[in-house]
């Protein structure tokens, strides 16, 4: 490199790659601001990814699709949380108020949502669906139970609990609200190969629901 | 858009071949401008092992990884392979422009 | 003028005195991320430790917000550094700059303690105002979000000020552009919405654009000023590099955001993009590669600075394995799936923040002592060399096996919990308490305490290094040359 070249060439030179920084990522920027519309539109509480606040009027199912070839939430037929139907409105006040305990209280900093978090506590995307929780008649209570007590339960042989975080009852119930309205959400199948709580309806001549499977049931200390 | 995910048996080659196109880059891009700076031929007969060696990583990878299976994935692999074996020719390029006034007494002013 | 090896301010520059105050906090942030790591780290294997009293929750909010803070006061203190060499003038507002320097230190202590004291709070907007936002990196109450847009402001009008009266170089120019993206970034995660799914699409705004873009660009900057002023390489040629950087850097990282909207209710449309901009991840490392090699073959590298270079060549190492191989492994999504959200997670994101980031603050920092102390020598025969070199080594070890721990934790995981058990709570717990979990997580314990250990020995050095030294420091080459 000892001969003087006066020149720079064009595509080499200071002023050439200065535009190209600007250039590329003002059209990365433009591109990113495009799809962030759509993706917003496409997010947007009440759209086909993410269904209204009222889907907890309904039961909520993580379903096999041939053609994506994952699992779908599929919205089923009406059971509403803790007996009560609710309009568009309190559902949402009610998702609300969950998102919000969820915030206070720090969960993401143990748990996962949506796969984002920390890792010391199971991932809450599909909590709702999930089978410790017995069967769909009890979940609600349980998790409720669960959520103002942690400490009394050992979900594990680690002697990993959740501590009190001096949930309300009113909280834990909209929590779960939260939860149950986040497992309706499309994830492109994550989890993948998930196994849902069963939520067939028992023959109307069966006996009391119980635990069908003591080993994934809670056991309390 | 297809996506199939990884099956289980496959999983620690995805690891190893994805973490083996990323060294393998680097040691063909290593050796490639070793090879120009030092004007040592036999430098480059490496640095094209080394592709190789990339390039084989990439194709397991895509197997491994079921990129085969559809066509957007099959072009991210043939990006890849292309692209990677361009890149360290066009940057060395681009080194020897962007230096080539070096030795030009054109002082820059430094005040401290 | 203070006699050579004692630390005094008679030999800083305006904006360099603010400097190492940055630097001081930084360190003691960096002190206590490695603390509360700790404190995290043990209760993955007894659980019992501190239960109810620092919950893992608390210690691990505590060590990742460290991380930022730290990383954060470490690049305003790096360009307080530069500041007035590299504009050629004193920094314009360097009164408010100081008056900022005491109020963000001020609030991150309010921070920590409520934190610590407080926690959490009732399910209520007032608890995000006042206590804990919930949202993993940025849990900062909304008061202080703002306090921080506030000081970064103040931060911004010292350096585009500064600029704009002295002299505006490429560097400063790329700079000042940085800054505007990095405060504008953060109020993407400023506000308040029911919808996890949009919650967690703006949050990735701030953690990745900040931290896979306007970081890397300002560790651009910082390098690029490095280049010129150790090895003498000629200021037109290094600022065209930076503007090839940040072409190469914004147009892979931008629109590489699609790799974080694979599966959090996102439109399908990321996946492709997401794959498409993680294949090009590689080629900005592969310029750096080629362009290293080049310049080391036509350059002789002279350093008055062996730990600042030591570290520097860290950052090269510690980038390439922790942003781009860690990366790579995991970010197809046909794999992603069964890592997301596993220790896999965890693995990349100690090895990445530590190599590109943590590296390249110590190195300044290592700069700013010799500088403060008078220019003393700090190559080679150096008194109590030993030090620097332990703690990097240590410190590098305790990395190196946390990862490896992490990494072996997240395979497992990412099979037994993910791929056989398909995510459920006892699949989760299936995978925790499997033998090779459990033992990664002993071995990522051992490390931690080499990495504490390195630590302090770090924060010893940094105390001392070059306190006894009569010798003036080596020239660098770029003035051995022009003398």
């Amino acid at each position: 490199m000892s001969q003087t070249q006066t020149q720079t060439l064009w595509w080499a030179s200071e002023s050439f790659w200065k535009k190209m920084a600007v250039w590329i990522t003002a059209g990365s920027a433009v591109v990113l601001i495009f799809l962030t519309f759509d993706t917003v539109k496409q997010i947007t509480a009440g759209g086909k990814r993410v269904p209204a606040y009222s889907v907890i009027n309904n039961r909520i199912d993580y379903v096999f699709d041939e053609k994506r070839n994952h699992q779908v939430p599929v919205i089923g037929p009406e059971e509403p949380l803790f007996g009560k139907k609710l309009t568009e409105e309190e559902a949402m006040a009610l998702v609300s108020k969950g998102k919000l305990t969820t915030q206070a209280k720090n969960c993401m900093n143990c748990h996962t949502l949506l796969g984002n978090g920390s890792y010391y506590a199971p991932d809450l995307t599909k909590s709702w669906l999930d089978p410790t929780w017995g069967t769909k008649q009890l979940r609600e209570q349980q998790m409720v139970d669960f959520l103002m007590n942690p400490q009394d339960y050992l979900y594990n042989s680690l002697g990993r609990r959740m501590p009190n975080l001096g949930i309300t009852e009113e909280e834990a119930r909209a929590t779960v609200a939260f939860l149950k309205w986040m497992s309706s959400i499309d994830t492109n199948g994550f989890p993948r190969n998930f196994k849902p709580i069963d939520q067939t309806d028992p023959a109307p001549d069966a006996a009391p629901a119980a635990p069908a499977d003591a080993a994934a049931a809670p056991v309390q200390q | 858009m297809i996506v199939e995910p990884v099956h289980l048996a496959n999983f620690f080659t995805v690891f190893f071949s994805a973490a083996s196109v990323i060294l393998f880059g680097a040691l063909y891009a290593l050796l490639f401008a070793w090879s120009r700076v030092r004007g040592r031929p036999r430098l480059m007969a490496m640095a094209y092992a080394a592709y190789l060696g990339l390039a084989a990583s990439v194709v397991t990878l895509g197997y491994a990884a079921n990129l085969f299976n559809s066509g957007f994935w099959t072009f991210i692999v043939l990006l890849m392979l292309v692209g990677y074996l361009f890149a360290p020719h066009a940057i060395w390029h681009l080194c020897v422009g962007t230096h080539a006034e070096e030795d030009e007494m054109v002082k820059i002013s430094q005040p401290r | 003028m203070a006699a050579l090896g004692t630390l005094s301010s008679a030999n800083l520059n305006g904006g360099q005195k603010l400097a190492v105050k940055f630097f001081t906090v930084a360190i003691a942030l960096f002190g206590a991320q490695v603390l509360f790591g700790m404190l995290a780290g043990i209760q993955y294997l007894k659980p019992d430790f501190l239960f109810g009293i620092l919950d893992f929750s608390v210690n691990r909010m505590l060590h990742i917000n460290a991380l930022v803070v730290w990383l954060l006061f470490g690049f305003i203190g790096a360009v307080y550094w530069i500041l007035e060499d590299e504009s050629g003038t004193p920094v314009v507002g360097l009164g408010l700059g100081n008056l900022m320097f005491w109020v963000f230190t001020l609030a991150v202590v309010v921070v920590v303690l409520v934190y610590l004291l407080v926690q959490t709070g009732p399910g209520e907007l007032k608890s995000i105002w006042l206590i804990n936002e919930g949202r993993e990196y940025i849990e900062a109450p909304r008061w202080a979000d703002i306090g921080i847009v506030v000081c970064v402001l103040i931060f911004f009008y010292n350096v585009a000020a500064t600029f704009m009266k002295g002299r505006f170089t490429g560097i400063g120019g790329v700079l000042v552009f940085d800054l505007v993206a990095l405060a504008g970034l953060y109020l993407a995660g400023m506000w308040y919405t029911p919808n996890i799914s949009m919650d967690q699409h703006w949050w990735w705004w701030v953690i990745h654009l900040w931290v896979e873009a306007t970081w890397e660009v300002l560790v651009g900057c910082l390098l690029a000023y490095g280049l010129i002023k150790t090895m003498g390489v000629r200021r037109k040629i290094v600022e065209t590099w930076l503007y090839i950087e940040v072409a190469l850097l914004f147009g892979s990282g931008i629109l590489g955001l699609g790799h974080h909207y694979f599966w959090i209710g996102t439109p399908e449309y990321w996946l492709a993009i997401g794959g498409f901009f993680s294949a090009l991840e590689p080629i900005p490392l592969v310029a750096m590669v080629v362009h290293a090699v080049f310049d080391a073959g036509h350059h002789k590298m002279k350093s008055a600075n062996h730990p600042a270079l030591a570290w520097m060549i860290a950052q090269a190492f510690g980038n390439f394995f922790g942003a781009g191989v860690w990366g790579f492994m995991h970010t197809l999504p046909q794999i992603n799936i069964y890592t997301h959200g596993t220790q896999w997670t965890a693995s990349h994101g100690h090895l990445a923040f530590f190599g590109a980031y943590a590296t390249i603050v110590i190195a300044f920092i290592y700069l700013a002592v010799q500088k403060w102390r008078g220019n003393v020598w700090m190559s080679g025969n150096m008194a109590g060399a030993w030090r620097w070199k332990w703690a990097m080594f240590l410190l590098h070890a305790g990395m190196i096996g946390m990862t490896m721990a992490l990494l072996i934790a997240g395979y497992e995981q990412s099979h037994i919990e993910r791929a056989i058990g398909g995510s459920t709570w006892m699949a989760y717990f299936e995978a925790q308490a499997g033998p090779w979990f459990q033992q990664a997580m002993t071995w990522r314990m051992i490390s931690g305490w080499s990495f504490a250990a390195g630590f302090v020995l770090l924060a010893w050095d940094l105390m001392t290094i070059g306190k006894r030294e009569t010798r003036p420091a080596q020239l660098p080459a770029a003035e051995a040359a022009a003398a």
